[in-house]
Formats: structure tokens, C-alpha cells, sequence
């Protein structure tokens, strides 16, 4: 009997040493943007001191692909009570596992929320970020380019010309820093540059050009007068920059007061304020403004939106989430979601204005209804990745001319979109 | 034996019972999810593995002198088994009946039968990654093979610091792909472009960047197979060289008539690993170029992945595409496909060696 003590001794000091799936109490949530990662701790633990409740925040970002990342979680059995999702191809993903939120307090104080087909709001709205073409103000103001007169493209090319003839007087590399590189910058061309096409001008609600892209097809007209612009771009950026650059180098150029132009959108505020605080110094901490991608006479409005939104998951903790968002919507929350984050606040009740070279010009923007939607968002996940990135750089490269890029394009969104 | 046999019995088949009802009660929770605790323990855990003991145990005691020794084997081999099967052979047949689905990564709505099989044949894109594959292998192959073996020859002279040279041919293998994608992609992008004064990287270009691919690779992997090919040539007996010295053959017909044939085995590793390993080239795909590159007219189509393996295809396929089915199709191919060349490649080598 001895022995068969001797093993139920073992047996039991098994039981003993087996470690146990950890209860943590509280909420996770899973952020796509690794650049508020610290301020969305922060606001975690100050919502913890005013409520006792712990929400851990989990941040992914530059270049993990997210949605892969929550795939695995929910295989997994590990969702996370609130996760990141950019449009309506991502969400696809969660058909019926996301909560309902229209019933919530900050429903109402904001229009930024996402809406599914169903007509749920399924999307909180954590920041808003706008893509215009972005100006420095000394540069243009030294070049006696006055950025109000820029409404059209020959106005566009009429002040990229003024500035290229002063280029080694205003001591500046290239009038725009534009890069197609489609291995790197991909996203900036294909989607935000290839929104102005779908958007630029149009109310927030319209969706003609980009139902016809849905169905596969270009708007002749229109494709080409952007074509026209892209191809002004091709020809007056840094040709070390074009095509073999990087987003650090272009950005990092503009911040350093090498660039009149740059085609990024609200979110390299931040960059010119912290990473390149340094270079921005040197160059005057000028101001920054936007101006319309006017490729067409009249074009008159920049694309604001929430980049991506928050969802709650239906079998988490779904209370807890709820009122932490609701938290976050509040005031408290919002002063460190714009002061500390550099978000532009999508809610209306919200007075707090950002220190960012970025907030003031979208603003003016947003408050005039100057303001058109990203409707590229809803376009196949894979396409510019896959597809138009590529062509932006041909296009670039030289490789093709105007008639041609508009050519590839038709055929291969044609191809590609069904 | 007689009077315990019934104690033995009594003994076996309690444990077995109770190991049983563990175990049901574990996977019950797990799919009911209805987790009974004690206090803030999860006794989910901790019955399944109790449970597995005691079965295991329970086996261990069944009253039977003639198979007894089979047991105990198969106890032992158990671990491995299971650890085998959970990470090998299950993954295999699930990802098998999941390439039958249009599963996105979370849930599958229909099985589509040979739909992803068929459908693959007729995509422009992925036939030309599976091509592009094939010539990227072929080239690799002869490339890696002929390189690490010139360095070897020269890493095992009388030259002064050869130990230096190896740990230097050797050291880019230490690096992973993803930093030497990038490293290279650095040189390619500003070192280059400067002291060529081209306006655009290599790897702006379909062509050039292929070949940007393959010499990365062959920088990144020759130093490794070189260290196998010294190994090899330190294996050749001395006294075979002595006495092909004595007989005044030439350093050539050293070579070509002791060396080579000498270690034939060393050659069908070397051709395997560049082989396979060629095959399954991801990393430095992925961030030297990301598959870029334009095609102009490949079954009548414009393709944008001139420089995608079929490994980031498939990954592409799942990831950037949400269609983890038909990536899983594309995979199942693939694994054919690995299978059935390395199974001819150690074939036809095996045939050539020498017995010593």
C-alpha cells in the first residue's frame, strides 16, 4: 500500500503546482496606434484611481497586422473586451460579435461613430485625423505664394513654379516631398492620395465615385485631372525621395523645413513635435496649414475622419467596456486624449484644443464644413497593397505617363475588383 | 501474481474510471464553458491532467504479464506521440479540411469543395510567384552550392587568419532575415543609388530586384552550407590525400578525383537544405521588396507581385486578403509540391555516394 500512497502523494502535489488560468478583474483593450500607446496607459490608470477599475491596455502597431493578431486571439479564447478595426472590410470579420452602442452617453455628442449596413453604431471614435496637402507657412510666405490662391490646378502648378524658381533661395530640397515608394509607402499613395480622387469636393455622405469603384470601374474625367496632379507631383518632388525614400525620411525632410509641400495627412504633427523636435527647432517650429488636393477647379475640402475605431466585444465583459468609453468620451478623458495623445477630439462637447502644428488648420477646416469622408476605407484591404501602390510608383519611376497610369489603373481595379 | 491480480484489477479499472470522468468533466466545461472553481482556482486544468495521469495510470495497472512491456512502451512513447500529433498531425488535417472552406480566420459560412483548388490554377498572380519560385530554387541552388564550396576549398588552405575568414563568411546566417532585409534594403535604396548615381533603387524594378533577392540570399545563406562543406572536407582521409600526393596528382585531380566524389554525402545535404530552404524563402522576400515589381502582361493580365515567393503569397493571401481558406488550399499545394522534389532530390543523390 505504501506505493500506492507514494504515487497519491505525487498525484496531488501535481494538482498543487498546476497553474491556473489568471482571473484578472477588469477590461483589455487592444489599440492598432503604438504612438498614443503611453497616454492611453495613462488614462487607464487615471480612470482606475477614479473608479477602482483596472483596464489594461495592450498596444500593436508598425507594421503587425492587427486583424491577424485578434484572429489569433479569438482562436484562442483570449478576445480582448475592446479591439481597434479599420472600416467596414476589417469588421466583416466580427460579424454579430460586436456590441450595439447607440444607446450609450457619447453616442450623441459625436457623428464620427461607425455605422454598420445594419444601422448599429458599432464604432467608437477615438481621434479624428485629416489628409490635405500639407503646406509650411514660412516657406510659402518667403516665396510670396499666398495658400488661399491655390484652388485649382493651374493655380497648384502656377505656385509650385513660383517656389521652384526661389528653391536655393529659400534654401529648401524640392517643392513637395512626395514618395511612391509602393514597398513602404503603399497606404500613402494608394489609399490616402487615391482618396482625393474618391472623395476630394464631395459632401461627407457621397459615395458615387467610390460605388463605382465597387463596381469596378474610373471615372474617365475625373482620374485624369488627379492623374494630372499626381504627375505635377512626380515631377517637383526630391528624386532621392520619390521612389527609393522612406515615410521617416519624408517626414523627418518636412519637419527639417526641406519640403514646401508634403503628402501626409494630420498625424505627422506629433512626429514634428517629438521624434523630430530637434530638426523641426532648426527650421523655426514654422507653422503648418492645409490646402486641398484641388485637382479640379473649386475643390475646396480636406478628408477628416476617425482613422479606425474601437468595437466591444459581445462575450467580454461588455458593461465594464462600455463604461470605461464612456469615461474616455467624457471630459476627463478627452484632456488626456488631446492633450497628451494629440487626437483631435471627435466630440462636439469637447473645448480642449491640441498643442499640435495640425490642430488649429483642421478645425478651421471642420468648422467651415470644409470636410469630405475617407471613403477609401471601405475599398478591398488588399488593393493598394497589392495593386495601385504598384502603379504610383511606375507612374514615378517614369516607367509611365500620364495616359497610361490612368490606363493601368482602369484595368487593373477592373481586374482586381469584382 | 495471483493475489494481487484481483487487487490489480480493482486498482486499474478504478483509475481508469475516475480518469475517465475527469477528463469528460474538463472537456465538458471547455465547450460548455460553465468552469467550476475553488476559490479563485480553474479546476478545468487541473482536471484534464489529473484525469490523463490517472488513465495513464490506470493503464500502467491492468493485471497482464503478456503485454506488459508493450505498455510500458507505449507509456513512454506517449508524450512524444501526443506532442507529435497535437502540433504536427492534427494542424495537418485541420488546415486540410479548412482549405474545403471559405473560412476567413474566424468562422466559415459554406464548404466550397475544390473551389480553392481550381481557383488558384486560373489566378495570373499566384502562378507567376510559383514560377517565379521554381527559377528563384534553380538559380539559388547552383549559386549557394557553388559559392559555400569555393569558400570552403579557401577556408581549409594553410592560409593565415582562415579561422577569422570562417567566423566572417558565417556571421551573416546569424542575423535574421527581417534586419538583413532591411540592412540591405538601406544599401540597395542610398548606398547604392549614390555611388551608381541612378535615380532609382534596384529594387524598383522587377528584374533587378530579383536578382537584389538572390544575392542577399546567397550572402545570408553560403557562409552556413560553407560550414557543412568544411566539415565535410575534414572527413576525407588524410592518408587517401597523402598517397594521391605521393602518386604526383595535381591539385585539380585532388579535387576533382578524391574530394568531390569523397563526400558526396555532404553534397546531397548541402543541395537539400539550399533546396527546401530556397523553397520556403519568406523573411528577406518580405522586407527587401514585399513581392513588389511590376509585370506587364503575364497571361494577359498587369501584375503588381513581380517579386512574390509563393510563401508570401500564401501569407498574403491569408493575411492581406481574409481569405485564410483559399491561403490554406495554396499551402497544401505547396507542401505537395516540397514533398514530392525533396523526396526525388535525396533519391537521385543518395545513388551517387561512396561508401568509405
Amino acid at each position: 500500500m505504501k506505493k500506492y500512497l507514494a504515487i497519491f502523494l505525487v498525484l496531488t502535489m501535481f494538482v498543487a503546482l498546476l497553474p491556473t488560468a489568471a482571473f484578472a478583474d477588469g477590461i483589455r483593450l487592444f489599440n492598432g496606434k503604438i504612438e498614443i500607446a503611453e497616454p492611453l496607459n495613462h488614462a487607464a490608470k487615471a480612470y482606475e484611481e477614479a473608479t477602482g477599475k483596472h483596464v489594461e491596455v495592450e498596444s500593436l502597431g508598425g507594421g503587425v497586422d492587427l486583424q491577424a493578431t485578434l484572429k489569433q486571439y479569438y482562436q484562442a479564447g483570449n478576445m480582448p473586451e475592446i479591439f481597434v478595426f479599420e472600416g467596414a472590410p476589417d469588421l466583416a470579420n466580427w460579424t454579430g460579435m460586436v456590441v450595439d452602442m447607440s444607446d450609450q452617453a457619447w453616442a450623441a455628442d459625436t457623428d464620427a461613430g461607425f455605422v454598420d449596413e445594419s444601422g448599429a453604431l458599432v464604432g467608437f471614435p477615438y481621434t479624428t485625423e485629416a489628409i490635405g496637402l500639407a503646406y509650411n507657412k514660412s516657406i510659402l510666405e518667403k516665396a510670396g505664394v499666398d495658400p488661399k490662391s491655390i484652388t485649382g490646378p493651374e493655380s497648384m502648378k502656377a505656385a509650385f513654379e513660383a517656389i521652384d524658381a526661389k528653391k536655393d533661395e529659400l534654401g529648401i530640397t524640392a517643392v513637395i516631398g512626395y514618395c511612391a515608394n509602393a514597398t513602404e509607402l503603399y497606404w500613402s499613395t494608394g489609399q490616402h492620395l487615391f482618396g482625393q480622387y474618391l472623395d476630394a469636393g464631395l459632401e461627407r455622405d457621397d459615395t458615387t465615385y467610390f460605388d463605382l469603384l465597387m463596381q469596378g470601374k474610373l471615372d474617365q474625367e475625373r482620374f485624369t485631372k488627379f492623374a494630372e496632379m499626381v504627375d505635377l507631383f512626380n515631377h517637383y518632388s526630391d528624386p532621392a525621395l520619390l521612389v527609393s525614400g522612406n515615410y521617416d525620411m519624408q517626414v523627418s525632410g518636412f519637419a527639417a523645413g526641406k519640403y514646401a509641400f508634403v503628402t501626409q495627412g494630420s498625424w505627422i504633427g506629433s512626429s514634428l513635435t517629438n521624434q523630430y523636435k530637434d530638426q523641426y527647432a532648426a527650421a523655426g517650429n514654422f507653422e503648418c496649414g492645409y490646402v486641398p488636393y484641388a485637382f479640379i477647379e473649386g475643390i475646396d475640402t480636406i478628408l477628416t475622419n476617425a482613422p479606425s475605431h474601437w468595437a466591444v466585444y459581445k462575450d467580454g465583459n461588455v458593461a465594464e467596456a462600455e463604461e470605461f468609453l464612456n469615461w474616455l468620451a467624457g471630459p476627463d478623458g478627452q484632456q488626456i486624449m488631446v492633450q497628451e495623445a494629440g487626437c483631435v477630439s471627435p466630440f462636439k462637447s469637447c473645448t480642449v484644443v491640441a498643442n499640435d502644428p495640425f490642430a488649429a488648420p483642421v478645425s478651421e477646416f471642420a468648422a467651415a464644413g470644409k470636410t469630405s469622408a475617407w471613403h477609401w476605407m471601405g475599398q478591398p484591404s488588399n488593393l493598394a497593397q497589392d495593386f495601385t501602390g504598384a502603379i504610383f510608383q511606375d507612374f514615378a519611376m517614369g516607367t509611365e505617363d500620364v495616359q497610361s497610369f490612368v490606363e493601368a489603373m482602369t484595368d487593373i481595379i477592373a481586374d482586381n475588383i469584382k | 501474481m495471483n493475489e494481487n491480480t484481483s487487487n490489480r484489477k480493482t486498482l486499474s479499472m478504478t483509475l481508469l474510471g475516475v480518469g475517465t470522468i475527469l477528463l469528460i468533466a474538463a472537456l465538458y466545461m471547455d465547450f460548455s464553458k460553465n468552469y467550476i472553481r475553488l476559490g479563485s482556482f480553474e479546476l478545468r486544468g487541473a482536471f484534464l491532467v489529473l484525469g490523463a495521469l490517472c488513465v495513464l495510470a490506470g493503464i500502467y495497472f491492468i493485471p497482464t504479464i503478456l503485454h506488459h512491456r508493450a505498455i510500458i512502451n507505449c507509456i513512454f512513447l506517449f508524450p512524444l506521440l501526443f506532442t507529435f500529433a497535437v502540433t504536427v498531425i492534427i494542424p495537418m488535417f485541420v488546415g486540410f479540411f479548412y482549405s474545403f472552406t471559405d473560412w476567413n480566420g474566424v468562422t466559415f459560412t459554406k464548404m466550397v469543395g475544390f473551389e480553392n483548388y481550381a481557383a488558384m490554377f486560373k489566378e495570373p498572380a499566384f502562378i507567376w510567384s510559383l514560377l517565379l519560385t521554381v527559377l528563384f530554387v534553380i538559380v539559388n541552388m547552383i549559386l549557394v552550392n557553388l559559392v559555400a564550396f569555393l569558400l570552403a576549398l579557401l577556408c581549409t588552405t594553410k592560409l593565415k587568419g582562415v579561422g577569422f575568414f570562417r567566423a566572417a563568411y558565417f556571421l551573416p546566417n546569424l542575423i535574421g532575415g527581417i534586419v538583413l532585409g532591411y540592412i540591405w534594403q538601406f544599401i540597395f535604396s542610398n548606398v547604392l543609388t549614390k555611388i551608381l548615381n541612378s535615380p532609382h533603387s534596384a529594387l524598383a524594378t522587377t528584374k533587378t530586384a530579383f536578382i537584389a533577392i538572390i544575392v542577399v540570399y546567397v550572402w545570408q545563406y553560403a557562409g552556413y552550407i560553407m560550414l557543412i562543406y568544411i566539415n565535410g572536407l575534414a572527413t576525407v582521409p588524410k592518408d587517401v590525400l597523402e598517397a594521391a600526393q605521393i602518386d604526383g596528382a595535381s591539385d585539380i585531380a585532388t579535387l576533382f578525383k578524391i574530394k568531390i566524389p569523397m563526400i558526396a554525402a555532404t553534397f546531397t545535404i548541402c543541395t537539400f537544405l539550399t533546396l527546401t530552404s530556397a523553397f520556403k524563402q519568406f523573411d528577406v522576400n518580405l522586407a527587401l521588396t514585399n513581392g513588389g515589381g511590376t509585370v506587364r502582361g503575364f497571361m494577359g493580365k498587369r501584375l503588381s507581385n513581380g517579386t512574390q515567393m509563393i510563401a508570401l503569397n500564401i501569407y498574403n493571401t491569408a493575411f492581406a486578403r481574409d481569405q485564410y481558406g483559399y491561403a490554406q488550399a495554396k499551402a497544401i499545394l505547396f507542401f505537395i509540391i516540397l514533398a514530392c522534389v525533396s523526396l526525388l532530390q535525396v533519391r537521385i543523390s543518395n545513388k551517387r555516394e561512396v561508401e568509405m
